[in-house]
């Protein structure tokens, strides 16, 4: 299937507002002025997903303008990662995206690999395709528990987050800590995986499709949902390209495009797995992507499991030591190992001068890092591409013609994190 | 036909003493109300002894939460609403959006200048007695982030009661902390704006 | 892949299996229309300007750290191990650009800046640039020509200066510790 088909278009030519295209401006032809009433959604509201806040101009229930103002969690990320060690670096990109944190962190520790140029072992790539896609898993999750309580569907709260809990077990039981588990190093992973993470990690194979099942026989018919999801939000192919879009957007309106598939990065290509599309558009489009999403990523998720149980026993990082920190146990008898171990840990390996942009297909989309290395143990300029922060360039394009309650479920589908919108 | 009591201006029975002012009060010449003589033997029946008491009780077990989730702390405050830890058996599972409902903001991420406004402008409009738990390293101190956008912590703007550490605190961390709100207010310790002397 | 007709094209780099394309800053919005048009570039990744001011600064690193000092708790001051390559001018603005079809490609287009001149905005080209050139302007103070709406988007409306620059600080407070005199 090619990536763009030419199916039944969504709507007719481009709904991109004009002249700025991440704003809905008040028609001043179709309406007087004291019949629109201007609005403030959030920075502190229930359904905003975080410090979200959108000024919302309303005729009646209609929304005749809307903007976004972001920034309200701007934490400085990158200019507080210009002054840190590229070891102690990789803390921060995790807590960016915070739902899904262990793909942002893959996506730094990626790019310090390829400015490096060191080879990792196949079971560092294995465990951390596992671990992205538990991560995804988790990510769809909290999206389905908050979206649907939103839009009214308060007990799927309660669902989601019961097996939410259950995948942070395995992260915790592989990671030492539920959330921001800082697991991945240049150069591998921080330690061996623990024996009885398979065991439990086939358990939760086993329960997660039924759990899925569940959550779409919840939602799947329920005549609200359907009101309240099919035909809301809509959003064409060429303008969800021409607005950046990436992930469950893009490919719930028709365009089969997954960085996983179409420029694979770890061992995606050796992993057999659909990627799901749908040419509607909507909310509901959207909804049903993430739901087989979540599928598809236990599917991969047992094959990793199955290929890493034949890996036991082999090396989890790479043997650069200049980079990796030596085992603890030649510490007692080689020089070179303490030396390196004192070094890497007060000063901090350096990194060969370059520039690199390394993009994986996080929940949400093109999660991309650009950084730029001077060739010394600080990085000189460091870049997160969020996708969130270009989806919800498009929320002006999805709300044309809409009721103030759909303004809701597009908020809701189009899944932004604030965290990684500010950064 | 009015009853003919003579009632002194200053009931010194113990619900006035606390500040409650009955019709009785306002009124000399109006007997008690039903509601004030049921009240009457509700002492005795419970075995309270202050009303203080009673009222720190009540406030601690059934206090009201605000949704001031902000960033990865959020994701782990939503977590003590769901079955496995489970806030409800403290009386906390009704988050409340507005704060002229809440009685506990918990505030849960990192806070930026920007955000520091709306911050304080909830914290204003909740009604006393009103709580705060600084969730998290950044809440309480900035966290892990010494910049130039980060207020470095809350209790700059906001007077704390409890700080929770951890980044983000498990759940049972959350609880613990909320736990220990609540064994404050029993003990009989005044709210941090009180200890502070903030402005009202 | 040619890329020798991009109008304004300077130089191309290859590097760590990436192609960047160094363009004329005055000629930018020419070479994007061409990628998107002739070359089928079609969605834009990223927008991000990157200061250079002070790069190699550092100095490269002697027997024990460099001519400035060295200092075991400040990570860095043992220098870099080899100058690394001068750049032309202070800030490069740099186009990630990835065309989105069954052949997919990567390409960087990069436009370099002195400190106050100014570049063409390519909204017109792909409306996602928007906000990547507002942030742009608020973190480095990059005017983009002919943007609708060049706001501060990260930074409140009256902030003053522009923060990843690299002559201004990091802030934040110093670290107090208790039983500190």
């Amino acid at each position: 299937m090619s990536v763009v088909e030419s199916t039944t278009k969504i709507y007719e030519g481009s709904r991109i507002p004009s002249p700025i295209p991440t704003v809905l401006q008040v028609d001043p032809a179709k309406h007087a002025l004291d019949d629109i009433l201007t609005i403030n959604f959030g920075p502190n509201h229930p359904s905003t997903h975080g410090v979200l806040r959108l000024v919302v101009d309303l005729d009646g229930e209609h929304v005749a303008g809307i903007a976004a103002v972001i920034g309200y969690l701007h934490t400085g990320f990158e200019k507080t990662m210009e002054q840190k060690t590229w070891w102690k670096c990789i803390t921060y990109p995790e807590r960016i995206d915070y739902v899904s944190f262990q793909v942002n962190e893959l996506a730094f520790v990626l790019a310090i690999e390829k400015l490096l140029a060191i080879e990792v072992p196949q079971k560092a790539t294995w465990m951390r395709m596992l671990l992205s896609e538990l991560t995804r898993v988790h990510s769809h999750l909290v999206w389905l528990g908050t979206s649907a309580l939103e839009l009214g569907a308060i007990s799927m709260f309660w669902y989601t987050f019961d097996d939410r809990d259950a995948t942070l077990d395995l992260f915790e039981m592989v990671c030492g800590t539920r959330m921001h588990t800082r697991y991945f190093q240049a150069g591998g992973l921080a330690e061996d995986i623990p024996e009885g993470f398979f065991d439990q990690a086939r358990e939760w194979c086993k329960k997660m499709p039924k759990a899925i099942d569940e959550y779409e026989a919840i939602l799947d018919r329920n005549a609200i949902w359907l009101k309240r999801t099919k035909g809301i939000g809509l959003l064409s192919a060429d303008d969800a390209i021409a607005l950046g879009q990436s992930g469950p957007v893009l490919r719930a309106s028709g365009v089969n495009w997954d960085l996983r598939k179409n420029m694979p990065y770890l061992a995606y290509d050796e992993v057999s797995f659909d990627v799901p599309v749908y040419p509607e558009g909507d909310v509901y489009a959207r909804y049903k992507v993430h739901m087989n999403e979540m599928r598809e990523s236990v599917r991969i998720v047992s094959q990793c499991l199955d290929r890493l149980a034949e890996m036991r026993g082999e090396p989890w990082i790479a043997d650069d030591r200049k980079v990796v920190l030596p085992p603890r146990h030649e510490l007692h008898t080689s020089m070179e190992s303490l030396i390196h171990h004192f070094k890497i840990v007060t000063e901090g390996y350096v990194v060969p001068e370059g520039e690199v942009y390394s993009c994986v297909e996080s929940p949400r989309g093109e999660f991309g890092v650009y950084v730029v290395s001077d060739g010394g143990p600080k990085p000189w300029r460091v870049k997160f591409r969020a996708p969130s922060f270009v989806a919800l360039q498009a929320t002006a394009t999805c709300m044309t013609d809409a009721a103030i309650a759909d303004m809701i479920a597009v908020v809701g589908s189009l899944d932004g994190v604030m965290g990684e919108v500010d950064r | 036909m009015a009853l003919a009591r003579k009632l002194p201006l200053i009931s010194d029975r113990p619900l006035a003493k606390a500040g409650l002012s009955s019709e009785r009060v306002l009124m000399p010449n109006k007997g008690p109300g039903v509601f004030e003589e049921e009240i009457d033997g509700i002492e005795d029946a419970l075995g309270i002894t202050t009303v203080e008491k009673a009222v720190a009780w009540a406030q601690a077990n059934s206090m009201w939460p605000d949704t001031f989730g902000l960033a990865c702390c959020a994701i782990e405050m939503m977590s003590i609403v769901s079955s496995r830890y489970d806030i409800s058996r403290f009386g906390m599972e009704r988050f409340s959006s507005s704060p002229r409902q809440a009685d506990l903001l918990i505030v849960s991420g990192r806070v930026t200048h920007k955000m520091a406004g709306p911050l304080r402008q909830v914290y204003d409009q909740m009604l006393e007695p009103k709580w705060v738990i600084a969730m998290g390293a950044c809440a309480s101190s900035g966290g892990m982030f010494n910049n130039y956008t980060v207020l470095q912590g809350v209790d700059k703007i906001v007077p704390v009661d409890v700080h929770v550490p951890g980044c983000p605190p498990r759940p049972e961390a959350l609880m613990e902390g909320i736990v220990r709100l609540h064994e404050k207010i029993k003990a009989g310790v005044p709210p941090a704006y009180q200890i502070r002397g903030v402005d009202q | 892949m040619g890329y020798e007709a991009v109008p304004g094209l300077v130089e191309t780099v290859a590097g760590h299996g990436e192609t960047t394309l160094v363009v004329d800053a005055a000629r930018i919005v020419e070479a994007c229309t061409h990628l998107r048009d002739e070359q089928g570039f079609n969605f834009l990744s990223d927008l991000t300007p990157t200061d250079y001011l002070g790069w190699g600064g550092r100095g490269v690193s002697g027997y024990i750290g460099t001519r400035a000092g060295r200092d075991l708790h400040a990570p860095g001051t043992q220098g870099l191990a080899r100058v690394p390559v001068p750049k032309p001018k202070r800030f490069a603005v740099n186009y990630h650009l990835l065309r989105l079809a069954d052949d997919p490609v990567r390409v960087r287009v990069q436009a370099w800046l002195d400190d106050g001149e100014e570049i063409d905005t390519v909204v017109p080209v792909w409306p996602t640039a928007d906000w990547f050139e507002r942030e742009a302007w608020d973190m480095f103070g990059i005017v983009f020509r002919g943007h609708p709406n060049l706001a501060r988007i990260l930074m409140e409306d009256d902030w003053e200066g522009h923060p990843l620059r690299k002559d201004y600080p990091i802030g934040g407070e110093p670290v107090r510790f208790s039983g500190e005199e």
